[in-house]
């Protein structure tokens, strides 16, 4: 097996494993329960910090898009996702053709 | 069949299945591009299934990058897995130690549990593990179908549409954001990560995402507790 099919392989092990883990550490507890609470809290937060790094610092094929457009484009999409009361479709296609026209 | 099912892949095939397929679409181009078959593309995308943690892959793959470096990568950036596996694994049980969300916990995706923590406190209990599996099966599909496509298609798509398309997940999970700012626990959460985003950069790139992550819903989470 080569090393990019090993890595691949050992990932996806990896990562499967990481949500065994957590619906096992779930185990019985209630979605009211302190640490259920906290670990939803840490995915919202990483979602956030995931957002504000791909807009403001990104990395690969992002960061060839210039700053503004990426602002742009975020500020377009989410006021139109606000003014078409919250319909995400037509928000997530108005955003990306800002993108293009000012990238 | 559960009902519910047939409704969770009906919801995964609208806004999901587009941010969803245009990441892949990327991706699947980018293999292309990095000299890699179809069938490699579409084995990342379903073995990892979490973009950051694909595109460590790829790189690695691409550039050569030591297998033991690329697996310690590729998890710390999909860390975020685990704490949401935990968050939604409640959601998911109809009665104690009911072990079937096991074999869900592979298609936990940010996609996935975006939607399914939105939809699934609403419905009645019988109804949200088959409401999953709907969307899980509609999404996995999806993403399969669009690396293949995007590998296919690479040579054709100028490069501003690929940019464009790579800049569909990350505009898709800001507007899930916009929707749950509305709400003060998640709204404390967002805040807080947003906030503590900028550590991320001044961290190894690696870790960065997992330790700002841990940190803003760790401060988030004490702040609500002392309200509650």
């Amino acid at each position: 097996m080569s090393e990019p099919d090993l890595a691949l392989l050992l990932t996806g092990l990896a990562c499967l494993v990481l949500r065994l883990a957590g619906v096992l550490l779930a185990g019985r507890l209630r979605a009211d329960h302190p640490f259920i609470a906290w670990a939803s809290s840490v995915a919202q937060a990483t979602l956030a910090v995931f957002v504000v790094l791909a807009v403001l610092a990104p990395t690969g094929a992002l960061a060839q898009l210039p700053l503004h457009a990426r602002l742009v484009g975020l500020g377009v999409g989410v006021a139109a996702y606000f003014l078409l009361r919250e319909r995400l479709l037509p928000a997530l296609a108005i955003g990306l053709v800002a993108v293009v026209l000012v990238g | 069949m559960h009902p519910a099912v047939f409704l969770g892949a009906r919801a995964a095939l609208a806004a999901p299945a587009i941010a969803m397929g245009a990441t892949f679409l990327a991706f699947g181009a980018a293999v292309r591009e990095a000299g890699l078959s179809a069938g490699w593309a579409l084995a990342c995308a379903w073995a990892v299934y979490g973009m950051p943690g694909q595109l460590v892959v790829l790189q690695s793959a691409s550039a050569g990058g030591g297998v033991i470096a690329t697996v310690v990568g590729a998890v710390a950036v999909n860390a975020r897995f685990l704490p949401m596996a935990v968050a939604l694994t409640p959601w998911l049980r109809r009665r104690d130690g009911d072990t079937r969300p096991l074999l869900l916990a592979h298609f936990i995706s940010i996609t996935t549990w975006a939607a399914a923590m939105r939809v699934l406190p609403d419905q009645p209990v019988s109804a949200r593990l088959p409401w999953f599996a709907g969307f899980c099966a509609g999404a996995f599909l999806i993403a399969g179908a669009s690396t293949v496509a995007g590998h296919v298609l690479a040579g054709a798509m100028p490069a501003p549409l690929r940019t464009a398309l790579v800049f569909a997940n990350p505009l898709y999970f800001a507007l899930l954001m916009s929707a749950d700012l509305t709400r003060a626990g998640p709204r404390r959460a967002l805040l807080a990560g947003a906030a503590a985003a900028p550590l991320a950069l001044v961290l190894p790139p690696a870790w960065g995402l997992l330790a700002a992550g841990l940190i803003g819903g760790t401060v988030a989470f004490l702040i609500g507790h002392r309200r509650a």
